[in-house]
């Protein structure tokens, strides 16, 4: 077993690898696509108007004076870089079998690299929404700094689950279709369509589970930068600066699931050759 | 990044690796859920306590047969296999050529492809930028750097591969069979490339099934079998040995054992070349159902085989999602008695066919033997690969011309008219408004 100083080093050495692979992911995406970047904007969007209109106009969620659609966009586009980082990482070691049959590099750059060009997806979607959610929460620049360090911890969350994943699916080839539905579930065991408040009001006896759920930290603490705070009635409280207990829970999510995601990754990686 | 004289290049010591060969395919999670016991595998010691030791500046062939582990050493001292006991040190930096144009992304453009080919190398994008002239015009695709690869010959695939490959200026080289791709002036450039990289003081490894390359590159030469070092010397004295072992152990039982676990071949003939072409049809792009395609192998022998019961070339034509091959055929089925040409000399079989088969992506393997005993020489595994886009509506793996008569009293609409209203003799159930059959039906039921 190689000490994990040197597979950092590894890891380091590769840095050239890991920006290719990333730029890679992003011109292939967007190769022979008109419309380009916009495409990973059309998703967030649609799904945005069919939450609207099902869960503000049919079901009349009532929000006080906020707004549903920039509610529902601040969360699901957190949960969008994590489900699709996670759901392209899983089968990357299996699809890239030849590669890693005939080439040495440290493995952990293919879901490195998936995860990262999701972040770039990630960012672009936030700076083409940003005008609806200025329009509808106001302008708050002061926060900018948060959203970059909520995003490095989001990045650091996801690479952690994204490794575990693609790691676990060489030994258990139909992991890949398993996580399909597993996120179904854990979508909505995340306080993207609902708040937090219906929960506490509804159906307290879930609450301990919801908040046991790392995703509901990760778009609460975005939902505070990006929304602020939801209320049933009356003044929903604009973006603010998230409270410290957000950023020591989502910080300590973040480092424990890269760690052991990376752990691991690496205690497995080593058969990967064989196996794939 | 110069390493002091004494201190090795490569250092192995005790290797063993060890293959799990599955019965079935690798279990997944439902089986191994409903079915508590291991799934069934035989171990297969691939290395067996290899240990050598590779000085900086040395030239060191591997030999052997196949199966014989010579691939699966250079793989660990690649550091893409792990050692299952004992331990590979390596002293510098390391390349490792198993594939030409290994990773490339075919919608990316040869330049694209150039700084990741490089990257995954281990090339930092400033050499690759420094070298880039030189990388585009030892390939000679200048005038479709900007084009996606996807669009390459593969004869300008490869070369562009061999060109990033050789651009590579590590400390230690370890070469798989690289050489045995591409014509003679191909392997001629590869070669020269290697021996200055060698006069440079560099370290290489190569493993290698054409002596004679090995002959004039290696001054150190490993002789492999079952795993273990049995001679590690000269080159000279080391090919005697070797080729006295081949000519001497071709006829023994041990030799037929090591080919029947060995699905590689044993490499007494190559398939030099295998090129699919469709008439009429891009090959890289879908090609209808029925499609008429012809395959060209090219076949080099690399050892006297005359006179052993002459050789048979066979293809295989098969979809991976499926277990079996769609279509297997060999020229001695045929009763194609085929003389195997003097060594060094090709001959070229050429298959033509139709492409009878329903949408899919189908992989084309090459297959190399002895007529007679069965014994595989080579098996060039994918070496075409062809997507059959079929018209049809069916669904499976070859059209059978199936025509459908219903005889239904309820009247049968071909799909593009429209059945008129049950007042006039239409349906009861009207395909235009299911809803409001389904409806008028329930107070009824």
């Amino acid at each position: 077993m190689v000490a994990t100083p040197e597979r950092l080093g590894d890891l380091w050495v590769s840095r050239e690898l890991l920006r290719n692979l990333v730029g890679k992911e992003l011109k292939v995406r967007y190769k022979g696509s008109a419309l380009g970047f916009l495409w990973s904007l059309i998703t967030p969007l649609l799904m945005t108007a069919i939450f609207t209109v099902v869960f503000a106009t049919f079901l009349r969620i009532e929000l006080g004076d906020g707004n549903f659609a920039t509610f529902f966009l601040s969360g699901y586009l957190v949960w969008q870089f994590f489900s699709n980082s996670v759901n392209s990482s899983v089968g990357a070691i299996v699809a890239n079998g030849p590669l890693i049959r005939k080439v040495y590099f440290p493995r952990e750059v293919l879901p490195l690299s998936l995860v990262l060009s999701q972040g770039v997806h990630f960012l672009l979607a936030l700076v083409a929404t940003s005008p609806l959610i200025i329009y509808y929460r106001g302008f708050h620049p002061e926060l900018v700094p948060a959203v970059l360090i909520g995003l490095v911890l989001l990045t650091a969350f996801t690479a952690g689950v994204s490794m575990i994943f693609a790691a676990a699916n060489v030994g258990f080839r139909d992991l890949q279709e398993l996580t399909q539905v597993l996120f179904l579930g854990w979508f909505y065991a995340t306080p993207i369509i609902y708040a937090l408040f219906f929960v506490e009001d509804n159906a307290p006896q879930f609450l301990p589970l919801i908040r046991a759920n790392p995703m509901t930290w990760f778009v609460e603490l975005f939902r505070r930068m990006l929304y602020g705070t939801p209320a049933r009635e009356g003044l929903n409280p604009p973006p603010a600066w998230p409270p410290l207990e957000s950023w020591l829970v989502c910080g300590a999510w973040a480092v424990g699931a890269l760690a052991v995601g990376y752990w691991l990754f690496n205690r497995l990686a080593v058969t990967f050759a064989k196996e794939v | 990044m110069a390493e002091a004289d004494d201190a090795p290049a490569i250092v192995v010591e005790d290797l063993h690796e060890i293959f799990r060969i599955y019965k079935e395919r690798p279990p997944g999670l439902k089986e191994r859920l409903y079915r508590f016991r291991r799934a069934d595998f035989t171990e297969f010691h691939a290395l067996n306590g290899v240990s050598l030791t590779i000085r900086h500046g040395e030239s060191v062939g591997l030999v052997g047969h196949n199966g014989s582990g010579k691939s699966t050493l250079l793989k660990c001292m690649a550091r893409i296999l792990p050692a299952d006991r004992g331990t590979v040190t390596l002293g510098g930096r390391v390349a490792t050529l198993l594939e030409l144009g290994a990773g490339f992304q075919p919608d990316l453009s040869g330049r694209e492809n150039v700084y990741l080919n490089g990257s995954i190398l281990g090339l930092t994008r400033r050499e690759i930028a420094a070298s880039f002239d030189s990388i585009v015009d030892f390939a000679g695709v200048r005038d479709f750097i900007d084009t996606p690869v996807r669009n390459y010959s593969s004869g300008m695939y490869v070369r562009l591969g061999f060109a990033i490959a050789v651009h590579v200026d590590p400390d230690i080289l370890l070469v798989d069979e690289v050489l045995s791709v591409g014509d003679a002036g191909f392997q001629e450039k590869s070669l020269a490339r290697m021996r200055s990289f060698s006069e440079r003081g560099k370290t290489v490894v190569l493993v290698s099934h054409a002596l004679e390359a090995v002959e004039s590159l290696c001054d150190r030469v490993v002789v492999l079998e079952h795993g273990q070092v049995i001679f590690d010397g000269p080159t000279e004295q080391a090919l005697t040995s070797y080729r006295r072992r081949l000519a001497g152990g071709a006829s023994e039982p041990a030799a037929v054992e090591a080919v029947e676990t060995d699905p590689d071949g044993d490499g007494r003939a190559r398939v030099a070349d295998a090129v699919l072409t469709v008439p009429g049809h891009d090959p890289a792009g879908p090609v209808p159902s029925g499609a008429k395609a012809r395959l060209d192998v090219d076949v080099r022998a690399v050892d006297d085989l005359v006179g052993r019961g002459g050789l048979t070339v066979g293809m295989v034509l098969r979809r991976p999602d499926l277990p079996s091959a769609v279509y297997e055929t060999r020229t001695s089925w045929r009763v194609t008695y085929v003389a195997p040409p003097p060594p060094g000399e090709s001959l070229r079989a050429s298959f033509e066919f139709e492409l009878n088969v329903l949408t899919g992506t189908y992989l084309i393997d090459v297959l190399l033997g002895n007529a007679e005993t069965d014994v595989v020489h080579d098996v060039r595994r994918d070496a075409a690969k062809i997507v059959v886009r079929a018209e049809e509506h069916d669904a499976g793996i070859a059209p059978l011309g199936v025509r459908i008569t219903l005889d239904n009293p309820e009247g049968v609409w071909p799909p593009e008219s429209e059945p008129p209203p049950m007042s006039e003799g239409g349906p009861r159930f009207h395909p235009a408004r299911p809803r409001a059959g389904h409806d008028q039906r329930q107070p009824q039921g």
